[in-house]
């Protein structure tokens, strides 16, 4: 009988929370096989088994929530909660390398002349392209704003067009970093500056990948009619990981490249 | 349980749409806000695309200033550190290296 008596969604049995566990498994010993062994096979294996996990558990939750319907005011309020949370571990995540970050160039060492930015450092310039990064995103920022109002009055021809704004906004802003990367004077290598500057702006720019990525699922679900003006709760998650990116981006702008400059 | 299914505005059109809904012709989620997805096209368009043009030209015009010398190698003990060799290439390159601005750390290669 198909005849529940809650809103609750009873999710049927699924292979892939341990898929996703074996890929995590097989990427983590991966790393140790390529830094101390020079072999890449078991971190490629692991990061496909990690892709198509990712790839087939997130189809299976659309499927849940379009086609089969079980994504209920209540269910859709606990998939709130969910990524609320999730928001919040990367806001922890980030806070620990902007605490790397001021723990050494609050108190510069002697080793680095005793002074920020170290001896032999030249930063980059802020109100050059990096200022320009900031406009990208906080442009991306308003943009998706008018898709999502767009989206809850109905306007589908303006939602793809916001939409795909933001997209390549995010696309170009990965663009110049990549550039940026290339072109600057000092490297990872290149003591504390150079590992604070690299590990926090390189992880943002992969959430802006990933952000990026998961606007244009939402920009694919969209042109197949998956949203409805009230019911468009994957969008709303990229929206808010997106604002997220946003934001860290601010920070890193004014901590790392301007003051610590 | 079928007939909680028909949306309320199906119902009072049975009804000949006396009621409060006479009028009022558009989804309740966008009651009050018609026109705040045109405020933020025209804010996407007037403000942030334009603020984004802007900064392009600026970098733009600073990169016409000049190419800067760049700055003569100094083989500082902090910089440059190879305390295990990377695992791609010869272990001496960083992932993103620029000969021509990334000097090694015996200088630069291009010298």
């Amino acid at each position: 009988m198909n005849h529940q008596t809650h809103a609750f969604h009873m999710v049927n049995p699924s292979p892939w929370p341990l898929t996703g566990a074996l890929s995590a498994l097989l990427i983590t010993s991966g790393l140790t096989m390529w830094f101390h062994f020079n072999s890449m096979t078991l971190m490629l294996l692991g990061l496909l088994a990690c892709i198509m996990t990712m790839y087939q558990w997130w189809r299976d939750i659309v499927r849940e929530g379009t086609y089969q319907g079980h994504h209920t005011p209540t269910v859709q309020k606990g998939l709130r909660y969910g990524m609320v949370l999730f928001i919040i571990s990367e806001v922890f995540f980030f806070a620990g390398f902007f605490w790397a970050f001021y723990h050494s160039s609050l108190a510069p060492t002697p080793e680095l002349g005793g002074y920020w930015p170290p001896a032999g450092i030249n930063p980059l310039n802020p109100t050059e392209v990096p200022l320009l990064n900031t406009a990208i995103l906080l442009a991306s920022g308003v943009s998706i704003t008018w898709a999502h109002h767009s989206l809850m009055e109905g306007h589908r021809k303006h939602v793809i067009q916001s939409l795909l704004t933001t997209i390549i906004l995010g696309i170009y802003f990965t663009l110049l970093q990549a550039s940026e990367y290339f072109e600057a004077p000092f490297t990872i290598s290149d003591g504390i500056y150079g590992s604070t500057f690299f590990v926090a702006t390189g992880f943002h720019g992969l959430h802006v990948i990933i952000g990026s990525t998961f606007l244009t699922v939402c920009l694919i679900r969209q042109l197949l009619f998956h949203f409805t003006s009230k019911h468009h709760f994957g969008f709303e998650a990229a929206a808010w990981y997106w604002h997220f990116v946003d934001v860290v981006w601010l920070f890193l702008y004014v901590s790392i490249y301007w003051w610590g400059s | 349980m079928v007939a909680a299914a028909i949306p309320a505005s199906r119902v009072s059109r049975l009804l000949g749409r006396s009621g409060p809904q006479v009028g009022r012709l558009m989804s309740s989620g966008a009651h009050g806000e018609e026109s705040s997805a045109r405020l933020w096209k025209a804010l996407t368009f007037f403000v942030a695309l334009p603020g984004v043009g802007v900064s392009m030209l600026n970098v733009f015009l600073k990169s016409r200033h000049g190419e800067e010398e760049r700055p003569e190698f100094i083989a500082y003990p902090h910089l440059r550190i190879r305390t295990k060799p990377f695992p791609w290439g010869d272990g001496n390159h960083t992932l993103f290296h620029n000969p021509h601005v990334n000097p090694l750390p015996t200088g630069y290669e291009d010298e």
